[in-house]
């Protein structure tokens, strides 16, 4: 009998079942990281993308400093983003908490369920309520630095790849549900560390050239920025 | 050696149900459709098949539902027959399109179902088309975990990597793990290849840019991945060799780009699997088609630290 080694430090665990305090902590996660870019105290600004080492660690941040507008327009998703944390935690308990073998059958009531409850919960969510209007430009604005680098051709086609689907067709808007025959898009190690960090259960995802922001519990769109990805790379 | 009429009949009767259903096979992209021709030729098998040593298989890209992934899954219920592996790892897009409980039964529970009752146990790893709830599937054994490793025996070590959304998180734990082993095999596993002469996606250079100095300077000796749906052993780089093993059940015929340089060896006129063994400080490999005919074969030795 072949038993998977339990990874020993906490990377990629739902927030299912875990205790307030754990919640708490992802959410000053997620906060610390956004303070990050507000430039706290921790961790230092990384170099900018010009100034990086060829010999720069591949998991740091390549894309900044942030100036201090950036980094107080970045600020702004804390609240939204703090909001849907939370709501997403209590919900995600009002449920009986799923196994780690899972049948299938549990697992699909489960994720229709909270599907529900978040969409239920969301009924007035906006667009604009996490990806605010003063942080939006702001994304855009750093995405089309890291496409328009020396790999930015290559990064776009690994996130179109699979993904030549028009949004405004598929009629996503905040609230909606992930079209389930939609593949995921591929995100690249340097956008991801290009973006603000999030917590567990909340993805950055494109569809087309949309920006979403993706509980992948619920399956359901937090919030979107349409047009983030530049027409043209690299 | 063919399969006991018993597991043809099953296979049979698996056949017939898949195709009587009609499935949601949205999110797949299907470039060809194979055709529906029973697999033919005996199986055909270069394995040492040694006791003690740790057998197991890869599959890529194969949750359709289609008749040819039954098929294929027909050759790896006949292999067992004979070469009694008991791990299975896959390397993404597990199931295409919906993920009702109705599809994980379609897709993997019943082709697959002469291993699963046999014992032989699936580690998944997920793909662009697989969703994060598969993590909690307990025919996956995940373990509720994106990434995780397996430890099969004392000198093996199995990293199972998530790349559809490579956290920086997971890429700390990975060298944490990596460098904590000191195991003499460590082999990965994921859906993106880092080295694919696939037509259709190719290598991905943001994760060969972050993962190969992970693997080089750890000494991972193999790495296997899926996403193009063909069967290439890649020249090893930089001392590793490299499968793509996306041929599992939906097929992209005359896909690999010949002119790419990276090719060893290289199959897209059928679906297929790998099988495995490690003994030692060597990996026997074959690449077995749809119709029972290994394709590739090999052995390979494990890397050893630079001092």
């Amino acid at each position: 009998m072949l038993y998977p080694d339990l990874p020993t430090i906490v990377p990629s665990r739902s927030t299912r079942g875990i205790t307030s305090t754990a919640v708490i902590a992802l959410v000053v996660t997620a906060l610390l990281a956004l303070n990050a870019c507000a430039g706290g105290d921790i961790p230092p600004s990384p170099p900018a993308t010009a100034a990086s080492p060829v010999s720069a660690p591949a998991t740091e941040r390549v894309v900044g400093p942030l100036s201090a507008a950036d980094a107080e327009a970045l600020a702004t998703m804390h609240d939204g983003l703090k909001a849907y944390i939370e709501l997403h935690s209590t919900l995600e308990r009002s449920l009986p908490p799923l196994p780690k073998d899972a049948s299938p059958e549990q697992i699909d009531k489960n994720q229709r369920a909270f599907e529900s409850l978040i969409r239920h919960a969301r009924t007035t969510a906006r667009r604009g309520d996490i990806f605010t209007p003063a942080a939006r430009p702001v994304i855009v604005r750093l995405l089309a630095t890291v496409f328009g680098g020396p790999e930015g051709r290559q990064l776009k086609a690994s996130i179109m790849d699979e993904n030549p689907v028009n949004p405004v067709e598929l009629k996503l808007a905040v609230n909606s549900r992930y079209p389930d025959t939609v593949p995921l898009t591929t995100i690249p190690p340097l956008v991801l560390q290009t973006l603000p960090k999030l917590t567990e259960d909340l993805e950055y995802r494109f569809v087309g050239d949309w920006l979403i922001l993706l509980d992948t519990h619920a399956h359901v769109i937090a919030d979107f920025i349409d047009n983030a990805l530049p027409k043209y790379a690299g | 050696m063919r399969p006991p009429p018993s597991s043809l009949v099953l296979l049979a009767l698996l056949v017939v149900v898949a195709g009587g259903l009609g499935l949601d096979r949205g999110g797949g992209v299907r470039d060809i459709a194979l055709d529906a021709q029973p697999p033919a030729a005996p199986l055909s098998v270069a394995l040492p098949n040694r006791d003690g040593s740790f057998k197991f298989a890869v599959l890529g890209d194969f949750g359709t539902g289609d008749r040819p992934q039954y098929q294929l899954a027909g050759q790896m219920a006949a292999l067992r027959g004979r070469f009694k592996f008991d791990t299975v790892v896959t390397v993404g897009d597990n199931l295409y399109g919906g993920e009702r409980p109705q599809d994980f039964k379609v897709k993997f529970e019943l082709p697959y179902k002469p291993l699963l009752d046999a014992g032989v146990k699936f580690y998944a790893s997920l793909g662009n088309h697989d969703a994060r709830e598969q993590r909690y599937y307990k025919l996956f054994n995940m373990g509720g975990e994106l990434y995780y490793t397996l430890t099969p025996s004392p000198d093996i070590r199995l990293f199972i990597l998530e790349t559809t959304y490579p956290t920086p998180e997971q890429f700390v734990w990975l060298e944490k793990e990596l460098k904590g082993s000191n195991h003499k095999w460590k082999i990965a596993f994921f859906h993106h290849a880092m080295y694919s002469s696939g037509g259709r996606h190719g290598s991905d250079l943001g994760l060969r840019k972050v993962l190969e100095p992970l693997f080089v300077n750890y000494n991972v000796s193999v790495v296997l991945s899926g996403h193009d749906h063909v069967y290439e052993r890649v020249k090893p780089q930089k001392g590793i060799t490299y499968f793509v093993v996306g041929s599992g059940g939906e097929l992209r015929a005359g896909n690999l780009d010949r002119a790419s340089g990276l090719t060893a060896k290289g199959f897209d006129a059928d679906l297929a699997f790998l099988a495995a063994e490690i003994s030692g400080d060597q990996l026997h490999y074959n690449a077995i088609s749809r119709t029972g005919e290994t394709v590739d074969s090999g052995v390979l030795s494990r890397r050893t630290p630079t001092p």
